[in-house]
């Protein structure tokens, strides 16, 4: 079978860090969403069983833990539609490709600070 | 290359096109989810105020949506990685039959959660 060899190094540009930081934030949260659904399995077996769960991510680990699950969730979503607008819009026209991909970075770094503070007062017991 | 065995029929044009619709369909129910969990509801989450909305038909409906559309994109997206980085047939007919197992599993947990509260 034909395998293309990939290229030794690639050059980094704004379009492939965002497609790096993309696909790594898909593998987070695709673990997380099973981390999810089994912790809110728990709800099926009775409010004990599910205090118990819940006591153990409400600790300030997990809560700190989120602030980076609202990074990789706000990120993911807002760079997805940059790629959606690349396949239905003009997002893929040479001089505008790569000012979406900073205005990506630069709405996903706002939204991701002014959601990280309260998250970060409530971790630290602030 | 499990493509070459099912012509057209595996171009993988299904794949990417609900890639999307899916993503856009997540953007709107997660949004959705995170509003009401973190800001309609006031206070600490506890057992009561889920059970309270989880036993509304509508809610049921709006959580086996987002459901199927997380575990759809997110088993879509990990088979994506596995065509990506994965040449050898045997090794990725094994792991995407994993992934099935996988997204039947959590899809089960998940709707088995939904329906009986």
């Amino acid at each position: 079978m034909k395998v293309f060899q990939a290229k030794v190094r690639y050059k980094l540009h704004p379009g492939y860090i965002a497609w790096i930081l993309h696909r790594a934030t898909g593998i987070m949260l695709g673990l997380y969403l099973f981390l999810h659904i089994w912790v809110i399995h728990h709800l099926g077996q009775g409010e004990a069983a599910f205090n118990e769960v819940m006591a153990v991510v409400q600790s300030p680990f997990f809560h700190l833990m989120e602030i980076g699950l609202l990074g990789t969730v706000v990120y993911h979503g807002i760079n997805g539609l940059r790629v959606v607008f690349i396949d239905y819009g003009n997002l893929a026209k040479r001089e505008i490709m790569q000012k979406a991909v900073y205005a990506v970075f630069a709405v996903s770094a706002l939204l991701i600070i002014v959601g990280a503070i309260p998250m970060a007062r409530l971790a630290l017991g602030l | 290359m499990l493509a070459k065995y099912f012509g057209s029929g595996r171009s993988g044009a299904f794949d990417w096109y609900f890639q999307r619709v899916s993503g856009v369909g997540l953007l709107v129910t997660l949004f959705l989810h995170f509003f009401v969990l973190h800001y309609a509801t006031e206070g600490p989450l506890t057992y009561a105020k889920v059970m309270a909305r989880l036993s509304s038909p509508a809610w049921k409906a709006i959580d086996i949506t987002f459901l199927v559309f997380a575990i759809y994109h997110a088993m879509n997206g990990f088979k994506l990685i596995i065509d990506d980085y994965v040449h050898g047939t045997g090794l990725r007919a094994i792991l995407i039959g994993a992934l099935w197992v996988l997204a039947i599993a959590f899809l089960g947990l998940g709707l088995l959660t939904i329906v009986s509260l």
